[in-house]
């Protein structure tokens, strides 16, 4: 059914000739100019813009009641170290390897935007410094743009502004000092995006953001273009082509599939038959290689993507060239959150349920008390229990995503997940009152 | 109505216990209750357990343990068969319909005519028995009984084949039963009550039902079934019912509708423990519940109360220690209520583990809906913990001292723990009653008054 749904969309989506009646007058001539350029330069394909998001979270250990008030530490180091590994030869060592090769061959111009959580790249200092070594050198090539998070991938900014835009300062700091650059391009932990975040993006001082297309505030136009906020003055919206992206990052080694095998000359098709003036495609790293294991044949795919996609004429850009050379579209105008999670696209999967509620509440309850304190090991020990996966594991969902949250989850169950949680959280407070 | 035979002295009184739980292999309270019991008894008469399992490596002091899955190296006491079987042809008959009502899905039971000819299957069994010689398994073998056994090789005394194995049990336990010397057959709870109404039947000896739980107190006031059916007809035809307390007692007689001058309550006991504080973290004060998480012990409740202190005072943590198929339920109950980081799970502990707990513990809560004793509050109070305990509830006879609230009223029951830990005085005070009344509470004295109930209830002496 989801597939089906996907396909769908797929057809229904790209009808480039629709234009919102709801559009500010400004925003509207701007669209109108786009479409008399393009009409003139029709053969023209819009250029294809990967992103990519690295991360891994540092997952608690059993956590059990008799270790609260007695042990400091909550984490699995073994499991942390183990997964890292794990990530490590099957996703980035070989993905950093062929994205260095296809780069430096140039075929269609091949570049790519990536963001490494903060979090992530902790780890790999300490444990894998070979591979920290291997994101550099890709950077190196200059076909790679880091796109700005959260250091701690986190999802807190409904709660604390104060606190997301501090760890997003603690990121630009820690790019600078892995990568020696200034991001311009943001995007928020799942691509959660709407106005009220959008507008604290620009006021961070970026160009522009990375977010889900989501059909109700597309209201029926084309997700292949830049849209920007109705409370924006500067900053752009990147948009997700979802069915392209997922074909991928979710259904790309599906058997079931009734595409499978998909080779690059496939997608590369429904790519030109896409529409827009730009396409779109973000998922996280680890589609390469994890979720889609390298049997799946994802690393030919896109060994062949770049020389097919340039016998089309085609070329890739980064999301700030793209913001570059495109002008907005119109406007896309989002209240309430919206990611790049399943088919419901919101928040559910952090926070769907009254455990990932409570758990997500009280650990931003004690800020205040935590910065107060002035001890810098308390305060990342704090942080670390803000990452998005905490919560992603205490979800309760049915049906098809089920599966996912099961793979992902190191617990025999949700329940589990937030007992663990909640006790370390008690040991925290408790540690916060000794200081 | 039975005519019960008359025993010349014998000196030592022997008693047959009939039991499902027993430690080490199951640990729940009936296993403890029946070990405790078992072994203070042990001392007062000559005892014997017939039990579904056994552990072979456990063994009890002067206590005969026959595990339905350990038959196989066990031989007939011939002596004493004899001097059963010539009690037995002194036995006056009066047969009752009682028991063929219990089993009706054996179908060859329907075609027999009550009375003397039943006997007579009997006494051919018996004699088939006799021919198979010594062993037990053989002599089971020779009435067609051993494959009976094989369902007590498994991992589980419960499950949904538990209405199989009571009745397998009630089976080889009376063929087992006929080949034995005794007195008395005392069954521990309806797992047993089957067996003991069938041991009756065929031995005529009087039957004792030791009532540590009822299908009230599991499945509520309006619960009905097979399994409330064998409790009500095995009271009814019982010589003696001993519940393990007033509360349950009144159970017995206002809700099942047993005759009040049969039944006599004895309170549990406890085994001594050696006891030891340790530090706990948490300042504010820890709140105990130990139990299964299921609807009778009142779980939902415990998360009420902590609602309620938390509500006066933020700091205090509660524990609820143990597991059972309201857990998950609670976990986002508990978090709905936003006490997910005052109120903690621990899943299933193991003893060591509940004596840790115990040792940090600063009050014990049972708020059980309907708890017919409740050992754990005994347990606490041996570690000098206050208790805060349902009404409903065979404990608070015992622990008079201690606070007491019905199971629903969580305003009343959350009073009594912030007064418990904001006032050090009656703390104090509290800590000192609970180590008194736990004093009175031994098996020793449960055992004396047993024997006595079976003096002068039974008329049989020791």
């Amino acid at each position: 059914m989801k597939r089906f749904f996907n396909r769908l969309s797929k057809i229904l989506v790209p009808d480039p000739q629709v234009d919102s009646v709801s559009e500010s007058p400004k925003s509207k001539k701007e669209p109108q100019k786009q479409s008399e350029e393009k009409s003139a330069s029709r053969p023209q394909l819009p250029p294809i813009c990967f992103f990519f998001a690295a991360h891994q979270p540092n997952r608690l250990k059993a956590y059990d009641f008799f270790d609260i008030g007695n042990d400091p530490f909550y984490e699995d180091d073994e499991l942390n170290q183990s997964l890292l590994d794990e990530a490590c030869e099957t996703c980035y060592l070989p993905a950093n390897q062929l994205f260095t090769e296809l780069i430096e061959e140039g075929a269609g111009q091949f570049q790519l935007s990536l963001s490494v959580s903060g979090v992530l790249l902790e780890q790999l200092e300490h444990f894998r410094p070979d591979v920290l070594a291997s994101f550099q050198k890709l950077h190196a090539t200059g076909g790679v743009e880091i796109v700005a998070e959260t250091y701690y991938h986190s999802m807190n900014f409904r709660s604390s502004k104060t606190e997301f835009s501090e760890q997003v300062a603690k990121q630009m700091a820690k790019i600078q000092e892995v990568f020696g650059v200034q991001p311009k391009a943001f995007r928020h932990t799942a691509c959660v995006y709407y106005n009220a975040l959008a507008t604290c993006v620009e006021d961070l001082g970026f160009e522009s953001m990375l977010a889900e297309a989501v059909a109700f505030p597309l209201a029926g136009r084309e997700a292949n273009r830049l849209y920007r906020s109705p409370n924006c003055k500067e900053l752009k919206t990147h948009l997700r082509n979802g069915i392209l992206s997922d074909d991928l990052a979710f259904r790309f080694g599906d058997r079931d599939w009734t595409e499978h095998p998909l080779t690059a000359q496939k997608f590369v098709q429904w790519c030109q038959g896409s529409g827009g003036e730009v396409i779109n495609l973000f998922m996280d790293y680890e589609c390469l290689g994890q979720h889609q294991g390298a049997e799946t044949g994802i690393f030919e795919f896109f060994r062949a993507l770049p020389q097919a996609w340039q016998e089309l004429a085609g070329n890739f850009l980064t999301v700030s060239k793209v913001a570059a050379a495109l002008e907005v579209a119109g406007e896309y105008d989002c209240h309430e959150p919206t990611s790049w999670a399943y088919l419901d696209k919101d928040l559910s999967a952090w926070g769907g349920n009254a455990m990932q509620g409570e758990a997500h509440r009280k650990i931003l309850l004690i800020e205040d008390t935590v910065k107060t304190k002035n001890n810098p090991e308390l305060l990342h020990q704090w942080r670390k229990m803000q990452t998005a996966e905490h919560f992603y594991y205490m979800s309760t969902k049915d049906g098809e995503v089920a599966a996912f949250h099961e793979r992902l989850r190191p617990y025999p169950s949700a329940y589990d997940a937030y007992l663990y949680f909640m006790n370390a959280l008690s040991d925290l407070q408790i540690r916060l009152d000794e200081e | 109505m039975w005519n019960l035979h008359i025993i010349e002295d014998k000196g030592t009184m022997k008693v047959l216990m009939l039991g499902w739980e027993f430690p080490p292999l199951i640990n729940g309270g009936l296993g403890i209750a029946c070990l405790g019991l078992g072994r203070a008894m042990a001392q007062q008469v000559e005892l014997s357990f017939i039990l579904p399992k056994v552990d072979p490596s456990f063994l009890v002091e002067q206590l005969e343990l026959i595990g339905l899955n350990d038959l196989n190296e066990r031989s007939v006491d011939r002596e004493g068969v004899e001097k059963s079987l010539a009690d037995f042809t002194n036995v006056k008959w009066i047969e009752g319909e009682v028991t063929q009502r219990l089993f009706p899905y054996q179908s060859e039971e329907v075609e027999r005519a009550p009375g003397h000819r039943e006997m007579d299957q009997y006494r051919v069994e018996r004699d088939k028995k006799a021919l198979a010689g010594e062993k037990i398994i053989d002599r089971l073998k020779a009435v067609g009984l051993d494959e009976r056994l094989a369902i007590f090789n498994d991992g589980t005394l419960y499950g949904d084949d538990v209405g199989e194995r009571v009745w397998a049990y009630a089976q080889v336990a009376a063929s087992l039963a006929e080949d034995m010397d005794f007195d008395i057959v005392h069954a521990h709870d309806w797992m047993t009550f089957v067996a003991g109404l069938e041991i009756k039947r065929r031995t005529g000896k009087p039957l004792v039902l030791h009532v540590h739980s009822l299908n009230y107190d599991r499945g509520g006031p309006d619960s009905r079934g097979w399994i409330y059916d064998i409790e009500r007809e095995a009271m009814t035809v019982a010589d003696l019912v001993i519940p393990v307390s007033r509360y349950t007692g009144s159970i017995c007689i206002d809700h099942y509708g047993i005759d009040a001058g049969k039944v006599h309550f004895v309170h549990n006991g406890a085994d001594p423990v050696e006891t030891y504080r340790s530090k706990s973290p948490f300042k504010a004060g820890l709140v105990l519940f130990l139990g299964r998480l299921t609807g009778q012990k009142g779980p939902r409740f415990f998360l009420e109360i902590a609602a309620k202190v938390l509500e006066k005072n933020p700091d205090v943590v509660f524990v609820m220690a143990g597991t059972g198929e309201k857990m998950v339920e609670l976990i986002e109950y508990g978090a709905f209520k936003d006490v997910g980081d005052r109120l903690h799970f621990t899943g299933f502990l193991n003893k060591e583990k509940v004596n840790k707990l115990l040792s940090m513990t600063d009050v014990y809560c049972m708020p059980s809906v309907s708890e017919p004793f409740g050992l754990s509050a005994i347990e606490a109070a041996q570690y000098g913990i206050p208790a805060v305990l349902s009404k409903q509830s065979g404990v608070s006879e015992v622990m008079t001292h201690a606070r007491k609230a019905d199971f629903w009223d969580v305003d009343l029951m959350a009073q009594h723990i912030t007064e418990l830990l904001g006032d050090e005085e009656a703390y104090e005070e509290a800590v000192k009653f609970s180590l008194e009344d736990q004093k009175n509470c031994t098996w020793e004295a449960a055992s004396a008054r047993i024997v006595e109930l079976y003096r002068d209830q039974l008329g049989i002496h020791n």
